[in-house]
């Protein structure tokens, strides 16, 4: 306080002074390389707190400064940041900067639990993606930069709805029955995942504009992330928005349009094919041994012809009545969209005050019937610096979304995406008149186009995520940082179906409102000292406490006149209201002990200590330590190789928690069960096991980060082990005790693998630049309890949980082929030998499983001049999966709907080698040999392996000479894709299978949103 | 100067204050004050009047809602024997019907009886004291004993043989009898089977209790009353072969109820569409909130005979059993349609019946493919009081008037001389009798096995050999690894 004193009172004596002897500092800041100025440098008088930026050719000048002796300090982002002193008096000439490029990143300030360090300091696995990684890529969300970008993180797009969510897995799946998600943290607020839309798939993250993230950080080992304790098992991925930096005010503004149209389509045979194949099929099944040249088969083509013209009805423009439709489904369900973006932010501040402002609108259509996607987004980031101790923080974002969604991920008949597979190509949408055709698959009511129109599946979504925070400075050496976050949430679903599309309600309204009030506060004090210039020793200690409250509530009305209102008021009546609410809370205390030998060697312990009303009673409280260290060897007297600048070693070792064991698991409960004349009944349905705890993760890290050449080649390699034990599993109890099960800590899991990182900078010269990025993660997912030792579902074929076996393991019989001579389906049973009646139980083999074990990003950046041009490419290896819906739906004529294109493969005469059997018209057609349809075999198995060229972007910046002229600091233009190309052996529209969020077998997938390629042009200003 | 300064004060105390909120906030108080929102902990279920209610609510609500105590109780017992028969295309309960290797009698396991049990069990002995009115208690109680009699006999008919059988002397293994609430996990350990007369014997006993507690109650079929009491009482004589009280309890159900038969053509034909006139115990359902089995539309009794699947069919050996002008025959069958669902179609009756007819008694008259539903009904009375007065007095004639009574109001003949000739004629009448009048509800397997008979198929052969191991329901492999104490019956070895 002293000092603080003395500082201010100097101040008045220097600014007394000033009246008599001042000067103005002025200079030019520029690249040493290139030589070009550094637009918006911020050049600082550090003891006055007085600066100011750099013009657009660098140039900068700072008035009025009182003669004396000071320290000049000039950053800028992307630059090693200089300091020199500074004599001010009458003699003070120009002052010019050259400012040294930070190519790599070790001086980079990497975002932690609870704090931030330099990343030379760091000895846990964190992956980081920061903003000149996905600068200019337009992205709809979060989870979607991270896919590819960060090792070991794997992320799988669930759904190609516009704001749809994403199955995000850190080193594998460490659960069975408790959420793998993640525990995501934006600014210091942990974001909950409770209560989303049951409408169409979407996420909490979608609040966020990806425009305004700085960098998101994954805290992937145990050293990392033990500090947040029971929340941390799954990884913890930590997302921080952009600040102001004191200068002149900036502001940044885009604009940008696309289309979107979905990536990949599925080829099914036209109706003239079909009737071909069906005729063929009924010729078989009449009698008939080969269909050659010599063989008639216009009869049965005719039956057929005839049948389809019943059952359908004739194509619509048909004058006479005798053509059949060839409707494209495909086309019909998913079109083009369109998506715009409008992004503009302000940024700047002064020495006490710096902010960064922004707002963004975003609309973007979907492909499948008006699905549609829009977000504005309003965020205020302010940070104000009170006296020379205190700075106080706030980041607020609120943000509304609105989804118009539709039904997916399943055999529904009434979900635009299987119904793509459902509606063969003799079935249309509308008659001459205009009229919904009665005759689709299912009748009027799913008939695609009452889908479209006639079913509306709304969700509104606003979101208040805010932060507020002081931190006190003491001394120096110690910092007091307290922190209250907020993150709400209101969701409005909404579902209308006219009385055309539910004719049994006569059109229905349900709404269902549902709230988040999730809230977390903490405390932290770090001290840090150095002793004999050697020791340094930092603490962090802390305490949290953080409550999730969420409830939904909602009601249904019935009857509808017409499609004149669409409220509930206009329903006939009321038929069903519902409400909830759920609630958990946590508090933790944790510890950071660090220490490191002359930047050199260092050593950290990390210990959290948390308690969850989730936990049993008897078991409330949990510890979560870790410990790691490592050893810069290039700091070391005898490492003399020069090329190295940077090579240090980490190891790790720790445990954490996954608090996601359901909110009330622990507990003796009753629950509302059923109603007995009026009366509402409960009856016990889980008994109290007063034990029961979080599942634990044990890992351990061992990694390697690396610079080579002055920064031109920088990475990381990483292995790991971590073992998740006390898995939450229901051990069966005798029936007749009335409980089925009890909720036990049972079962382990492990997943291992390495990850490696690398960087380089080819060439960096003036006018030319290239660099290239590259990661991959290699990883292995095992099995290793269970209770009793007892497999579980052991002969299920998707689902089958087996010790010593990953999870998602696929156990089918094997496909032998088509018998050549009469073309059935032939499979192996489990002695080898061909069998028409494969039994799963005895003839099925482990065959593949759904983990990935090769995940991974690559990318490059070219750039000349201004014109730079960046791929970015994304890949899967090794994941095998099975298409639910294509394969029960598509491969025969059993409920007549599309049929892909692999029937075109098929056997017609003894001696034919094919891929299919012959036609049939059905699956049990053939003698003494199981259903083709039903029958799960390895044929039915694809590897949904790929690489994807995720990224292109082309821009263009505008050069100075023009962009002086019309008055802007600067202003680029691109063009750019996502999705573009696909490369993968899988047929069905989309590999990158993920059942749901948390699906954990990742082998199976059902009629889902496929996946959107866009393409979109953009102008970026800056003012 | 002084506003920085008073401001840097200031934060020092918020500092102070923020500190106190973090640390002190995170204690185990905290955490521990979180309750879900439609749930309660056992204290608060057990010592409240309202959650006492429920736990009542539930006991019927789970019988209700459970397959094994609707669907397969009414149904699964004829499609087993000779009743019924899956119509071509549909094949709910084919597995009965067929009986192929274990398939069959694990159909009608009735394990689910237990979740009811439980709800009786909380009632009996979970309830602190004072937290009702001892008249409330006593008749919840009362209602508790009569279910928990009702549900582990029909679960004793199901996994053991009946008192004084052949079969009972070499195999005298019954069901596990469950009599104490489970509240903690060591209650809920695993427990032996009893014998056939440890069960019969606490089968009575709460039947004794029951009467005691229920002594007078006799407003409100929709609960167990008195009248259900003696019923159940008189089934359960019947099976034990104590015929002079299985004679006297019928006799009580019939006078306490004060219900008497329907005796007109329009009544019998109506009998099945409403509220039944006859009915000693008759579930009551709301149509459009409650389900039967878990779904009307997919489990119910509705959508298995009359409605959706138009799946179980009456047979030859159902509609043959009836003389010309029996008033049962168009008034407990109809048109092989579905019912309520309007426009839809079911054919094939005609290939299962001559007829070309579907059984009515489960039509869905509340809507929503649900009605309520009648466990017991004073014909079944008359049965017991004219097969066990007979049987007691050792004289097929003694039973005949009250057959006649019963068969008079059915629009249905004198009882024939020849029926009268011994009692094996009488026994085989008065087995005809119980199909005519009570086909589908739940008694011709278990009538068929308690009678030592062999099981016929629908074509008249022989599905199941009276000493078939077949005729005891097996427990299951399941059931045997979670219960180490779980002898599996005869027959049905692990060992494949």
């Amino acid at each position: 306080m002293k000092k603080f004193t003395f500082l201010l009172g100097a101040l008045f004596v220097f600014t007394g002074l000033a009246v008599a002897q001042t000067a103005t500092i002025r200079g030019t800041v520029s690249d040493v390389e290139s030589g070009e100025g550094v637009p918006q440098a911020n050049v600082f008088i550090v003891e006055l707190l007085k600066g100011s930026a750099a013009d657009f050719d660098g140039g900068y000048v700072i008035n009025d400064v009182p003669y004396g002796d000071y320290t000049l300090r000039v950053s800028s982002v992307g630059y090693v940041t200089y300091e020199q002193s500074l004599t001010v008096d009458a003699s003070l000439e120009v002052i010019d900067v050259s400012l040294q490029p930070d190519l790599a990143s070790l001086g980079d300030v990497v975002v932690t639990g609870y704090g931030a360090i330099e990343k030379r300091e760091l000895t846990g696995s964190i992956s980081s993606v920061r903003t000149q990684d996905i600068e200019g890529v337009t992205l709809q969300s979060t989870e979607a930069l991270l896919q590819g970008r960060a090792a070991g993180v794997t992320v799988s797009t669930t759904s190609g709805n516009p704001g749809g969510a994403f199955k995000v897995n850190i080193r594998g799946n460490g659960s069975i029955n408790a959420a793998t998600r993640p525990l995501y943290i934006v600014d210091g607020v942990q974001i909950s995942f409770a209560q989303q839309s049951s409408n169409t798939s979407t996420t909490p993250l979608n609040s966020i504009n990806p425009n305004d993230i700085e960098s998101i950080e994954v805290l992937k080992d145990a050293a990392a992330s033990a500090i947040y304790g029971a929340q941390a098992a799954a990884g913890v991925v930590l997302i921080t928005t952009k600040k102001g930096r004191a200068g002149a005010v900036q502001i940044d503004a885009n604009v940008e349009r696309g289309v979107r149209n979905i990536a990949n389509s599925v080829d099914y045979i036209s109706s003239d094919e079909y009737v071909q194949y069906m005729a063929e099929g009924f010729a078989f099944n009449s009698g008939a041994t080969a269909i050659d040249g010599s063989f008639d088969l216009q009869p049965y083509v005719d039956v057929y012809k005839n049948f389809f013209l019943s059952f359908f009805g004739a194509d619509p423009s048909s004058e006479d009545g005798s053509q059949l439709a060839n409707t494209n489904w495909q086309d019909f369900i998913f079109s083009e969209g369109v998506t715009q973006k409008y992004n503009i932010s302000l940024s700047g501040g002064n020495a006490g005050t710096v902010f960064y402002i922004s707002t963004g609108y975003e609309d973007t259509e979907g492909t499948a019937f008006g699905s549609d996607f829009t977000r504005l987004s309003l965020r205020t980031n302010v940070d104000q610096q009170i006296g020379d101790k205190v700075n106080a923080s706030i980041a607020l974002n609120l943000a509304q979304s609105t989804q118009f969604g539709v039904c997916q991920d399943g055999n529904y008949i009434n979900c635009p995406p299987s119904q793509a597979m459902f509606e063969a190509p003799m079935s249309y949408p509308l008659n001459s008149d205009g009229s919904y055709n009665a005759n689709t698959r299912f009748g009027l009511n799913t008939n695609p186009a009452v889908v479209e129109n006639e079913v509306d599946r709304n969700v509104t979504v606003g979101f208040l995520t805010g932060r507020f925070s002081l931190n006190y400075n003491p001394f120096s050496w110690m910092s007091v940082t307290g922190l209250v976050g907020v993150d709400y949430r209101n969701t409005q679903d909404e579902q209308y179906r006219s009385p055309v599309a539910a004719p049994g309600q006569s059109g229905f309204l349900s709404y269902a409102n549902r709230n988040v009030y999730n809230f977390n506060t903490s405390v932290v004090v770090n001290a840090q000292q150095t002793f004999n210039d050697v020791h340094n020793v930092e603490a962090l200690i802390g305490g949290e406490y953080r409550r999730d409250y969420s409830e939904s509530y909602g009601t249904r009305g019935d009857g509808f006149t017409g499609n004149f209102f669409t409220v509930l008021s206009a329903t006939a009546e009321p038929v069903s209201a519902f409400g909830v609410n759920n609630e958990w809370r946590l508090g933790g205390y944790f510890i950071n002990a660090k220490y490191n030998y002359d930047e050199k060697y260092f050593l950290s312990f990390v210990g959290r200590y948390d308690g969850h009303s989730r936990f049993g009673a008897d078991n409330r409280w949990g510890f979560f330590p870790s410990i790691s260290g490592a050893w810069r060897i290039s700091e070391e007297d005898f490492f003399n190789a020069d090329f190295v600048d940077e090579l240090k070693v980490r190891a790790s070792y720790g445990t954490t928690g996954n608090s996601a064991i359901g909110n009330y698991a622990s507990r003796g409960l009753f629950s509302v069960s059923g109603s007995y004349r009026g009366a509402s009944g409960i009856t016990p349905n889980q008994l109290a096991n007063g034990l029961l705890g979080w599942e634990q993760a044990s890992e351990i890290n061992i990694g390697l980060d690396y610079e080579l050449l002055d920064g031109r080649i920088f990475g990381a390699f990483d292995v790991y082990r971590k073992q998740n034990s006390d898995l939450l599993f229901g051990r069966p109890l005798p029936g007749d005790s009335g409980f089925g099960s009890i909720t036990e800590n049972i079962g382990k899991v492990e997943n291992r693998g390495f990850e490696a990182e690398f960087n380089s900078i080819n060439v960096s010269t003036r006018d030319f630049a290239w660099s290239t990025r590259f990661n991959f993660a290699l990883s292995a997912n095992e099995i290793l309890e269970l209770p009793d030792g007892e497999n579980i579902r052991e002969a299920s074929q998707f689902s089958s949980l087996q010790i010593g076996e990953p999870m998602g393991l696929i156990q089918v019989a094997r496909w032998a082929g088509v018998n050549p001579a009469d073309g059935r389906p032939m499979w192996y049973d489990g002695d080898g030998n061909i069998t028409y009646r494969p039994q799963a139980s005895s003839d099925a083999i482990d065959y593949k499983d759904g983990h990935a074990e090769f995940v991974g990003g690559f990318g490059s950046t070219v750039s000349y001049k201004g014109l730079s041009v960046d791929a970015f490419f994304q890949f899967s290896f090794g994941q095998w999966a099975h298409a639910g819906t294509d394969f029960y739906f598509t491969r025969t004529p059993d409920f007549l709907m599309n049929l892909n294109t692999e029937v075109l493969d098929r056997w017609k005469q003894p001696g034919d080698i094919t891929y299919y059997p012959r036609a049939m018209e059905g699956g049990a057609d053939f003698p003494e040999t199981a259903n083709y349809r039903v029958t799960e075999s390895t044929q039915g198995i694809y590897n949904t392996s790929y690489i994807r060229l995720k990224n292109l972007n082309v821009t263009y910046d505008i050069p100075t000479s023009i962009t002086d002229v019309i008055g802007v600091r600067g202003m680029s233009v691109y063009a750019a894709g996502v999705n573009l190309f696909t490369w993968t052996a899988w047929p069905w529209y989309d590999p990158e299978v993920a059942g749901s969020t948390t699906d954990i077998y990742g082998n199976q997938i059902y009629a889902s949103y496929p996946t959107e390629k866009t393409f979109y042009g953009g102008i970026r200003l800056q003012f | 100067m002084n506003v920085l300064k008073q401001s840097e004060h200031n934060m020092k105390k918020l500092f102070i204050a923020l500190l106190s909120v973090g640390f002190l906030a995170s204690c185990t108080e905290v955490l521990e004050d979180v309750e879900p929102s439609t749930s309660v902990s056992f204290e608060a279920a057990l010592t409240s009047p309202e959650a006492v209610d429920a736990i009542r609510a539930s006991m019927y609500s789970k019988m209700r809602g459970s397959f094994d105590f609707t669907t397969e109780y009414f149904i699964g017992p004829a499609a087993l024997a000779d009743l019924t028969s899956n119509r071509p295309g549909s094949s709910r309960f084919q597995g009965l019907n067929e009986a192929v290797g274990t398939n069959g009698t694990t159909h009608i396991g009735s394990f689910g009886g237990y979740e009811v049990i439980q709800e009786a069990n909380l009632l009996i002995n979970g309830i602190a004291d004072g937290v009702l009115d001892q008249a409330t208690l006593d008749r919840y109680r009362g209602e508790a004993y009569a279910i928990r009699a009702f549900v582990n006999h029909r679960m004793a008919a199901t996994y053991g043989y009946e008192p004084g059988t052949a079969a009972a002397s070499s195999w005298d293994l019954s069901i596990i009898l469950r009599q104490e609430a489970t509240l903690d996990l060591a209650q809920a350990e695993p427990l032996p089977r009893s014998t056939i007369s440890e069960v019969y014997a606490a089968i009575k006993s709460d039947i004794a209790q029951a009467k005691t507690l229920l002594a007078g109650v006799n407003g409100d079929n929709g609960y167990a009353t008195e009248a259900f009491v003696e019923g159940v009482a008189a089934r359960v004589h019947l099976y034990a072969g104590e015929y002079s009280q299985a004679a006297a309890a019928a006799e009580a159900a019939i006078s306490k109820s004060g219900r008497a038969l329907v005796a007109t053509e329009e009544g019998v034909a109506s009998m099945f569409r409403g509220k039944n006139p006859e009915a000693l115990l008759e579930l009551v359902i709301d149509p459009n909130t409650e389900p039967i089995a878990g779904s009307n539309t997919n489990s119910g009794p509705v959508a298995y005979t009359s409605d959706q699947w138009v799946a179980q069919v009456p047979t030859n050996q159902l509609v043959t059993k009836y003389e010309a002008g029996d008033w049962r025959v168009a008034g407990w069958h109809g048109d092989c349609i579905t019912e309520q669902s309007v426009g839809a179609t079911a054919n094939g009756c005609e290939t299962v019946n001559d007829l070309g007819v579907s059984i009515t008694k489960f039509n869905g008259w509340k809507g929503n493919l649900s009605q309520d539903l009648t466990y017991m009904r004073i014909g079944e009375m008359y049965l017991i009081l004219a097969e066990a007065t007979a049987k007691a007095s050792n004289n097929p004639s003694a039973g005949v008037p009250y057959l006649e009574e019963l068969r008079t109001a059915r629009g249905a003949g004198a009882v024939p001389a020849e029926a009268t000739a011994n009692m094996k004629a009488f026994e085989d009448f008065i087995l005809d009798e119980r199909v005519r009048e009570l086909s589908v509800e739940g008694h011709r397997f278990f009538d068929l096995k308690r009678l030592e008979r062999d099981i016929p198929n629908s074509d008249g052969g022989i599905k199941m050999r009276k000493d078939s191991y077949r005729l005891l329901s097996p427990f299951g492999i399941g059931a045997q690894n979670v219960n180490p104490l779980l002898v599996e019956n005869p027959g049905y070895d692990v060992a494949e």
